[in-house]
């Protein structure tokens, strides 16, 4: 059996394989409290999703969290699924915004301000999933206005990284996906 | 950045802002200890009457000092005595455990009033 990758394919791959490195690299940097850090590999998904379709967007960012867990070897432990719930939250909320960005083009969402939601989505998924699995402690509840503030400034500085660079590329020639 | 971006943003600032204010009230003043056995209550001391409680553990017998509205572990039969260590706790929702013995204090307010003055 022969599998002839299309050309949506390889685009898929490659900014997965983009992603996967910002995410292991990301990775190795200690990060000052548990659960807090930057995501910089959600550049990558921002940009597929504007610059391409929500469809490829989704398979970039779950393609990340599957082979990043496996790299950095937290692949089904707790970290894992908070990863999962997180990306699940942003990608539905990605998912709402692209919506809402045909619903009403007159407030267009641009990369700050899918990512700066899609952030606090990530943040808010994650804790839900926390709080009601891992730690159902009200003490917990405490760290979410903090966590929240971190999702908002990371998101922000996501989200102008992601613009800035989507000014940089070239247009997406006609006819490809 | 579009009018959208500008939007989405303030929106998200004030969501943060909300949980502040939601999440972050002041501790509720504590009134009562509440004692656990392997999990299961097992007493509830009002903090305004100074004592010391024995508690039998599942290695000995813990002792629990409350005074002035605080309450501390002040013997405990386990080795690394964290517990002991944990010091005195006077905020509702604080809490200490000795593990090894299986026997845990956590503190709890009362009523909603945190205080009446007259």
């Amino acid at each position: 059996m022969r599998i002839t990758p299309s050309p949506e394919d390889r685009l898929v791959a490659g900014y997965a394989a983009l992603a996967i490195v910002i995410h292991v690299l990301e990775a190795g940097f200690p990060s000052p409290i548990p659960g807090v850090k930057p995501g910089l590999a959600n550049v990558v998904t921002l940009i597929v999703l504007l610059r391409h379709s929500l469809r490829l967007a989704i398979w970039v960012a779950l393609l990340r969290v599957l082979v990043g867990s496996l790299l950095v070897g937290s692949f089904m432990a707790p970290g894992f699924w908070l990863s999962t719930a997180g990306a699940a939250a942003s990608l539905l909320l990605l998912t709402l915004g692209s919506v809402w960005n045909r619903a009403v083009p007159v407030l267009r969402l641009g990369a700050p301000g899918l990512s700066v939601l899609a952030a606090l989505a990530h943040m808010g998924g994650q804790f839900a999933l926390a709080y009601t699995v891992f730690v159902p402690h009200p003490g917990l509840l405490r760290l979410l206005p903090p966590l929240m503030t971190a999702a908002l400034a990371f998101g922000l500085a996501t989200g102008f990284a992601a613009a800035a660079i989507l000014r940089q590329l070239p247009p997406v020639a006609a006819g490809r996906p | 950045m579009s009018r959208g971006d500008v939007l989405a943003i303030v929106l998200a600032a004030a969501c943060v802002g909300l949980l502040y204010a939601h999440l972050w009230q002041p501790a509720v003043t504590a009134t009562h200890v509440e004692l656990r056995v392997g999990g299961k209550p097992s007493g509830r001391y009002a903090l305004a009457d100074s004592r010391d409680v024995a508690v039998e553990g599942r290695l000995g017998t813990s002792v629990l000092r409350i005074e002035d509205g605080r309450v501390r572990f002040l013997r405990s039969p386990c080795r690394n005595q964290v517990c002991v260590h944990s010091g005195w706790l006077h905020r509702g929702g604080d809490a200490a455990a000795c593990l090894p013995n299986r026997v845990s204090v956590g503190l709890v307010g009362g009523d909603a009033l945190d205080g009446v003055a007259h």
